[in-house]
């Protein structure tokens, strides 16, 4: 208000000032980003949980589901986790990048640069709405699979560590994705033939042990690896690896993405042109 | 024929118009052939145009699904009837990436015609609903094919096809295309919005190409769940493929043909109603 009046008064704008952080700017920034995915609820919330249950009943059909076990888990129970940490992952996937896109397909990406964010603030704000959003999911997943296997976290605070770090680096690959992506055509490809084999062959619906020897050492490669065994160990309380290493990995996986999404968005990859 | 007679013939054309000063009224025979195959070729260069997305991502997707399913399950589902499991599921998945891909091929087609508003470009021309339904039909048949065919191919890579009946896959690969794409038709006449098509899409046509028996025999469901199935056209056409790959079979091949040729004929005449009616086309 005083901001204006002396404007009124003085007749010279004044330059509105921030702090260290634009508060009021960030917030908005998030509201616009969880209203874009909850505007189309049906496909970024009913979706998945109808595509777990779907993947579940077949899976469950196709084995003798009271002798079957994974990973020295029944498999209902290994199988779970599994696809609960798919559904995140997914909806990590297409958060940010989808934004993105679709705002470069509409002409209005280069509005971001103009507001008064900082990079940090604007990684920070798709950050932001990947978690909750992918928390969401992954909650309704959850209660969509009870039927299949009912039990209660074994781990809740792990559960809820590894789905928001597993989202977090994710929802950064995904801004750079986006950054990078000219069309539809390439964020379309990246999810196909890059993040898609990444997550199935992360042990969403096998352990490792499954895969031919020859791979297995490949296998623990993939940082997706770790986020999957860490929700299995959320929920079931078994993990193939610790937790505290699979927690390591993770958060340094992710902070690099965030170095290379906040390094993109200062010097405006693909976005001031 | 050549350019310079073609303009010779066009400038002809034109001379005897000036002669009567009437126009002629161009004639078509029963079928206008020029018409319908330009529109055919428009369906097929659609998805041609952008093949990573419409031939290379579902291919690589059953092929995914594939492996995951085989390392997960293959020791520990061992066989389904007499086949081994690999055996048993690749025809499944050939028949599974048939049925989504010509579905959406016809379903995005109208859809982005009428949300860009150039379906008017398909409404005008001098086609008959008739040859409009071809046009679209063949599209969608063409898209299923090439992608199973592509499928079947890479799969063939990790697992030996026995193709018992090779009549049999080709019937009820191009019936099942058909099914589909009349499908498509009618989803995509019918939807508003992106919105709609996604919500069929995601909770109609991949559902029923999970559960029909694509992963499993029909005959591990529980009894109702059987009775249901052979009332689900999407059963027939799996199990039907399956037949024609492996000779082994949850129905008899000839009611699955039974099936498959009625429930075409049906979708048929329904997309041909719509179209002359103009239901959701036309205002």
């Amino acid at each position: 208000m005083t901001d204006r009046t002396h404007l009124l008064l003085g007749g010279r704008p004044v330059a509105r000032k921030f702090g260290l952080f634009n508060w009021l700017g960030l917030a908005t920034f998030y509201r616009r980003e969880m209203a874009r995915g909850f505007k189309i609820w049906k496909i970024t919330l009913a979706a998945p949980a109808i595509r777990a249950v779907l993947f579940a009943s077949v899976f469950g059909l196709a084995i003798d589901q009271s002798t079957v076990t994974m990973g020295g888990l029944p498999f209902m129970a290994f199988l779970v986790p599994g696809l609960i940490a798919v559904a995140a992952l997914e909806r990590s996937f297409e958060s940010a990048a989808f934004s993105i896109v679709y705002d470069k397909t509409e002409g209005i990406f280069g509005d971001l640069a103009v507001l008064p964010l900082t990079p940090g603030e604007i990684v920070l704000g798709f950050a932001g709405a990947t978690v909750t959003g992918s928390l969401m999911v992954s909650t309704v997943v959850w209660i969509a699979l009870l039927p299949f296997d009912a039990r209660w976290p074994a781990e809740p605070l792990a559960l809820v560590f590894f789905v928001a770090v597993g989202s977090l680096m994710i929802g950064l690959f995904s801004q750079i994705s986006g950054l990078w992506a000219r069309k539809w055509d390439y964020i379309n490809s990246v999810q196909t033939f890059v993040f898609l084999p990444f997550v199935f062959f992360s042990g969403v619906f096998f352990a490792l042990d499954a895969l031919p020897v020859a791979i297995q050492p490949y296998a623990r490669l993939n940082p997706v690896f770790y986020i999957v065994d860490g929700i299995r160990f959320g929920v079931s309380g078994q993990a193939e690896v610790s937790p505290w290493l699979g927690g390591g990995v993770c958060l340094g996986v992710m902070l690099f993405f965030w170095v290379v999404s906040y390094r993109l968005f200062a010097i405006g990859y693909r976005m001031k042109s | 024929m050549t350019e310079a007679t073609e303009r010779q013939v066009i400038d002809a054309d034109r001379v005897h118009r000036h002669a009567d000063m009437t126009p002629q009224v161009r004639q078509f025979g029963s079928v206008n052939w020029r018409g319908l195959w330009t529109l055919y070729h428009r369906e097929v260069k659609r998805f041609f145009k952008v093949f990573t997305q419409t031939l290379a991502a579902p291919v690589v997707t059953t092929l995914l699904f594939y492996t995951i399913f085989i390392i997960a399950l293959q020791n520990r589902v061992g066989t389904v009837g007499s086949a081994p499991f690999p055996v048993f599921l690749a025809p499944g998945l050939v028949m599974m990436t048939i049925l989504q891909n010509s579905f959406a091929n016809t379903s995005s087609s109208m859809m982005t015609s009428k949300i860009q508003g150039n379906i008017v470009d398909v409404l005008m021309p001098p086609i008959t609903p008739l040859e409009m339904l071809c046009g679209f039909l063949g599209g969608g048949i063409t898209r299923g094919i090439i992608v199973g065919l592509s499928a079947t191919l890479a799969m063939s890579f990790l697992v030996e096809f026995p193709f018992h009946n090779v009549g049999a896959i080709l019937f009820f690969a191009l019936t099942a295309s058909a099914m589909m794409a009349l499908l498509g038709m009618i989803g995509g006449i019918w939807a508003e919005k992106f919105d709609h098509m996604a919500a069929i899409t995601n909770f109609v046509v991949v559902p029923l190409s999970f559960l029909s028996g694509t992963f499993y025999s029909i005959s591990r469901l529980p009894e109702i769940w059987q009775v249901v199935a052979k009332f689900n056209p999407f059963f027939y056409a799996i199990d039907g493929l399956r037949y024609g790959f492996i000779g082994q079979g949850d129905a008899p091949f000839w009611l699955g043909a039974m099936v498959m040729i009625s429930v075409n004929l049906v979708l048929f005449l329904v997309v041909h109603r719509m179209l002359v009616t103009g239901y959701k086309l036309k205002s």
